[in-house]
């Protein structure tokens, strides 16, 4: 029976607090609300890696980018129950389908995180209340897993850190249980690119263990 | 080709606020995509990306709400899409103006 996305992720105020989620597929809306209402407070924060991300542009953009080289992008916005009891868009992630897997002594293809963001939680409580901002880390990565194995890749995920999230986002991805491609690994062709030493990336294995240890939110 | 079309039309150049030319914004896709994912991705975090993609959709949406009513999501699909699921995501990544013929071709 294929995964559905998750439903619920601990709150990041009280651990022991279930956040209920939706995931929905991104349009137009949801990139000009975000980049809107959002954007310009993340600009302010120094630290975050997409502070200069206009979701407005990435979003058409990258369905193009991918067109042309004959592959498709899944778009999904995360959204949070708030204290109203209404729907909030807290995250967002632009996947590709079909991309080659990071590992190549395993060809094949797999899911790829391109861009992901969750909004930061001080001004999701301070600005839109929200109590209680979800972790969507672990969320915004098990989307891609959970794509991946429906979609027959086995769970088979990658993604390259931006280099302006610094060590801080490489030790995000690590948290999250995901493997770093060593900086001495050979990348697949296509990508047409020197290994920084950013890339992080799930094999099977790995993926149906982070995808079964959010079974219970589903 | 015709969602191209369709889709090419809806770019603004950045800085002249005038209709992209298709042309012009096929040959900015085409440059983009002899590019790694993960050089864009640090091209776009170090605000460079309009050095190679000066366009944006064009504008006149209304910002949406902040909060939806659980009811009115519709919640994403976690299988693969169909053909036409995939072209109609594709189409709403654009905001939905007033399609007029003139602007395909127009100033650039």
């Amino acid at each position: 029976m294929a995964r559905r996305f998750v439903r619920t992720a601990p709150s990041k105020v009280d651990r022991h607090r279930l956040v209920d989620l939706r995931v929905t597929d991104m349009t137009a809306g949801d990139a000009l609300w975000w980049d809107a209402r959002l954007g310009p407070k993340h600009a302010l924060i120094a630290t975050r890696a997409d502070r200069l991300w206009s979701w407005s542009v990435l979003l058409p953009l990258c369905h193009v980018v991918q067109r042309a080289k004959r592959r498709y992008c899944r778009p999904l916005v995360v959204w949070a129950r708030t204290d109203s009891g209404r729907f909030l868009r807290v995250g967002m992630s632009i996947l590709i389908e079909g991309y080659p897997y990071l590992d190549v002594a395993h060809p094949g293809d797999s899911h790829f995180v391109w861009f992901m963001s969750a909004a930061d939680a001080g001004v999701l409580t301070s600005e839109f209340g929200l109590s209680h901002p979800p972790a969507l880390g672990r969320v915004l990565l098990d989307n891609a897993i959970v794509l991946s194995q429906n979609t027959g890749f086995g769970g088979r995920m990658g993604l390259h850190a931006a280099a302006a999230g610094g060590d801080a986002l490489l030790r995000l991805y690590e948290r999250c249980g995901l493997r770093a491609l060593p900086p001495a690994a050979e990348l697949p062709p296509p990508i047409r690119r020197p290994n920084d030493g950013r890339f992080f990336y799930a094999e099977e294995g790995l993926a149906e263990s982070l995808a079964a240890a959010l079974d219970a939110s589903r | 080709m015709l969602w191209k079309m369709f889709f090419m039309s809806k770019f603004m150049r950045l800085d002249a606020k005038a209709p992209a030319t298709l042309g012009a914004v096929v040959e900015a896709v085409t440059r983009l995509s002899t590019l790694s994912e993960a050089k864009i991705l640090e091209l776009v975090s170090a605000g460079k990306i309009a050095e190679l993609f000066p366009y944006k959709p064009a504008g006149g949406q209304s910002i949406p709400a902040d909060t939806v009513a659980e009811k009115d999501l519709s919640e994403a699909s976690a299988l693969p899409l169909s053909r036409e699921q995939r072209d109609a995501l594709i189409e709403s990544s654009l905001p939905a103006t007033a399609k007029k013929k003139s602007r395909v071709f127009s100033k650039g």
